[in-house]
């Protein structure tokens, strides 16, 4: 009895080794790592590496560059987010609404997805050519009148941040509407026959039944989005000239690290410390919208 | 509660990954130190006696293994073009297979992930270096092989001097090139024409020998066309020519030094664009190739031309001479064209190539370059065009169809210039330059280049330029801010440098 319990234990370790190793090698190593160069002003091209405390993170506050590329990665994420959450939201109690009755929903949610499998690469390349001082939107806005001569979009600050915003936004709603609709259609269809039934109306409804039941699925989007977006790279990368150009407004995090990293001698010691310091930043904020909206039953 | 833990956990390892990017750059900090050394001593033994038959070398070690198998020699660059020298090698030496890897580098992404490879097993052995980034890995000394045993071949080859000092740090060089690469500036002959009345190249010079000729050119050339012709596409186009005639290096002592030549070319673009002397057309983008032919359509679709390009020696045979033909073939701008040297002689680009230290196929790494670098006859045939797309498909049916090397490109032996420049009095490119000989041109230019203040700074330093630039000129910012701006830049990526 004892020895078949012991086996039975034995085995559910063994099934889960595959995970424990590979996220002790790919997960927590890397992260380990990362803290450890931190600490050091190691670079590609030398061997030789010292240890120098601090001194990288109070370089990245000596100025206001780390502190400008937090800044632009909350400002480009929070104005994608909230449009991409609301709109979601609104599209998916259209679809799974009971009364109005959409059709070809899943044409709809299709094609609102397409954008996510687009390259990043080529998303940018698009925008890029698009926006080109010899393109085809200035020659488009020109000769329509609405501007008196071609300007550079993309050396312009509002306008290259709200490309970011807006493309950011495109590639991710489509993805957030098949999971709030996912949240959605598990919610029991009694509940809302029962609310109708006492006379509720479609805002009560949304209010009292979907919000609360959807808020584990919120939560998930709210994180997941968190990270990806305090990690955003490929778009404001290729979309100007890798430096988070017009005046370092779509500067982001990652991009400030990787210029670190892709300096002429690669000093992924410093480059640490501004990942470190991003996975700080983005581990308390996540650790904070969990403990905030938690249940608190 | 279970489902909050397990919330818990999965949030942390997701958050984990968001520093997971950075690992693999971390493994070559300590191991890679010993490992090539240890590891391969093979490598360490040819290199004690100097190489007297370098390609006899991989024969010799075969036997030990399978008669037929290949050496394989790693090769990265970030065009095509030296895969030509590749299949040349190999067609020399069967038992060589050199695996030819192409990384672009629009955006830094050739280095970045060759900075990367470094100390890891993926490490190529011989590794093509731009102008921009060479000096770099010639400064450290943990990367390229010393390449001081070929410095007779170089010697015998008569290489020009600025192409060796660039690939030399304390006395040891490291890496050699097959090209030179002066700079000149090619024009519109009918251009020239209709508004200075010659297209005389010497004539043109005259009128273009400084840059404040040739800003009053530029004047003239607005005046006379009426707006509709630009002196130049941007004004990134001239920016290497002040770059190369700085009389201080970017960094002195460990500090970022302004020399006032940039302080010339900041005052010199914000000119040309005040006064509308250059089209706008950033350099690689549509605009600046459509100016080569002459399909330039402003936004409201008024047709615009462009008076003038700076470009070096491969300029010519890989940017202009392929660009001055339309897509749709509605315009052709061949034989249009004149060449002279210009306001400022300069130097713009050139590719090197070094090999991997500690590599355990060195040897034959080092007769790959001499091959390609120092070799009178190879040097020959690439300039003469003998590598065409039939003579490396004989070698290696692989190789793809637009593998060829056409003739014209500026070669880094002065023998081999001196020895064919009569040659070119009467080909494709001196037709396109309606009967001028550029070989000429650029071998009288090359001996003056002067390479001595290229730092492996440079390209950081003078990247960080162009944004802050940009806003100056388009006026959101004052000159003041904008260097403010740069400085901040270069403080990114250069954490060591002390920035006044």
């Amino acid at each position: 009895m004892n020895l078949t319990l012991s086996k039975r234990n034995y085995y559910g370790y063994l099934f889960i080794a595959p995970f424990v190793l590979g996220f002790l090698i790919f997960g927590l190593y890397p992260v380990y790592n990362t803290f450890y160069l931190s600490f050091t002003d190691t670079t590609l091209m030398s061997r030789e590496a010292n240890f120098v405390g601090l001194q990288n993170f109070q370089r990245l506050f000596a100025d206001d560059v780390f502190t400008n590329a937090v800044k632009n990665t909350w400002l480009i994420w929070l104005l994608n987010f909230i449009p991409q959450i609301g709109i979601a939201l609104l599209l998916s109690v259209w679809f799974t609404s009971t009364r109005l009755k959409i059709r070809a929903v899943g044409g709809w949610r299709a094609t609102f997805f397409l954008p996510n499998l687009l390259m990043p690469a080529a998303i940018a390349a698009l925008f890029f050519s698009l926006f080109s001082f010899y393109g085809p939107v200035n020659q488009f806005l020109v000769r329509a009148g609405i501007l008196p001569e071609a300007m550079h979009f993309l050396q312009n600050v509002p306008i290259t941040r709200s490309l970011v915003i807006f493309i950011q936004w495109w590639i991710w709603f489509g993805q957030t509407i098949i999971i709030v609709m996912a949240g959605m259609t598990a919610i029991p269809i009694s509940l809302y026959e029962a609310a109708m039934v006492d006379g509720a109306s479609s805002g009560q409804m949304f209010g009292r039944i979907t919000l609360p039941l959807l808020k584990p699925i919120l939560i998930f989007i709210f994180v997941t989005s968190l990270v990806g977006g305090m990690q955003m790279f490929d778009i404001p990368f290729l979309l100007t000239d890798g430096r988070g150009s017009p005046s370092s407004s779509i500067m982001t995090n990652n991009i400030l690290m990787y210029l670190k990293f892709s300096s002429s001698r690669g000093h992924i010691g410093a480059a640490s410390s501004v990942g470190v310091l991003v996975f700080i930043m983005t581990t308390i904020v996540a650790l904070g919208i969990f403990y905030f909206l938690r249940d608190r039953d | 509660m279970r489902n909050k833990l397990m919330f818990l956990i999965s949030l942390l390892v997701v958050a984990s990954f968001v520093l997971a990017a950075c690992a693999p750059a971390a493994t070559p900090t300590e191991a890679p130190a010993e490992e090539p050394a240890a590891e391969e001593p093979a490598a360490e033994e040819p290199a004690e006696e100097p190489a007297e038959e370098p390609a006899e070398e991989p024969t010799a070690e075969e036997p030990a293994e399978e008669p037929m198998e290949k050496t394989v020699l790693d090769f990265w660059s970030f065009t095509n073009e030296l895969n030509t020298m590749a299949v040349a090698y190999e067609c020399l030496h069967p038992e060589v297979d050199i695996v030819y890897t192409q990384i672009p580098m629009t955006a830094g992404e050739y280095q970045t992930k060759l900075l990367a490879s470094l100390g890891t097993e993926d490490a190529p052995d011989l590794m093509a270096l731009e102008a921009a980034f060479v000096k770099e890995y010639i400064e450290s000394g943990d990367i390229l092989a010393d390449l001081s045993d070929l410095l007779p071949d170089a010697e015998a080859a008569n290489t020009y001097k600025f192409v060796t000092d660039v690939g030399t740090h304390d006395g040891v060089i490291k890496a050699y090139a097959f090209q030179a690469t002066p700079g000149a500036l090619f024009y519109r002959r009918s251009l020239a024409k209709e508004y200075f009345g010659t297209d005389d190249p010497a004539e043109i010079q005259e009128l273009l020998s400084d840059f404040d000729k040739y800003t009053e050119a530029a004047a003239i050339v607005k005046e006379k066309s009426g707006g509709d012709t630009y002196m130049v596409a941007s004004n990134g186009d001239f920016q290497n020519t002040f770059w190369a005639n700085r009389e201080q290096p970017w960094v002195v002592d460990n500090t970022l030094t302004v020399d006032p030549m940039a302080e010339k070319y900041v005052e010199t673009a914000k000119l040309f664009r005040d006064e509308g002397y250059e089209a706008q057309a950033t350099q690689w983008q549509e605009g600046w190739f459509a100016g080569m032919n002459d399909t330039l359509v402003d936004a409201e679709g008024n047709p615009k031309k462009i008076f003038s390009y700076f470009l070096p020696t491969w300029g010519l045979t890989y940017v202009l001479a392929p660009n001055a033909v339309a897509a749709d073939g509605s315009s052709d701008t061949t034989g249009d064209w004149g060449v002279v040297e210009g306001p400022l002689p300069y130097q713009w680009g050139g590719t090197w190539i070094g090999a991997l230290k500690g590599s355990p196929n060195l040897e034959l790494a080092k007769d790959f370059i001499r091959f390609a670098t120092l070799d009178e006859q190879n040097l020959e045939n690439w300039a003469l065009g003998v590598y065409t797309n039939e003579y490396l498909a004989a070698c290696d049916p692989e190789v793809p169809e637009d593998q060829v090397q056409n003739p014209g490109d500026f070669v880094s032996s002065q023998n081999v210039v001196e020895k064919i420049i009569p040659l070119f009095d009467d080909s494709e490119l001196s037709a396109f330059l309606a009967g001028q000989n550029s070989y000429a041109g650029f071998a009288a230019a090359a001996p003056l280049v002067n390479a001595e203040l290229m730092q492996g700074s440079d390209d950081a330093i003078q990247r960080a330029f162009n944004d802050p630039m940009n806003q100056y000129l388009n006026g959101e910012i004052t000159e003041e801010e904008m260097w403010a701006a740069w400085k901040d830049q270069v403080r990114i990526e250069m954490p060591d440098l002390i920035v006044p």
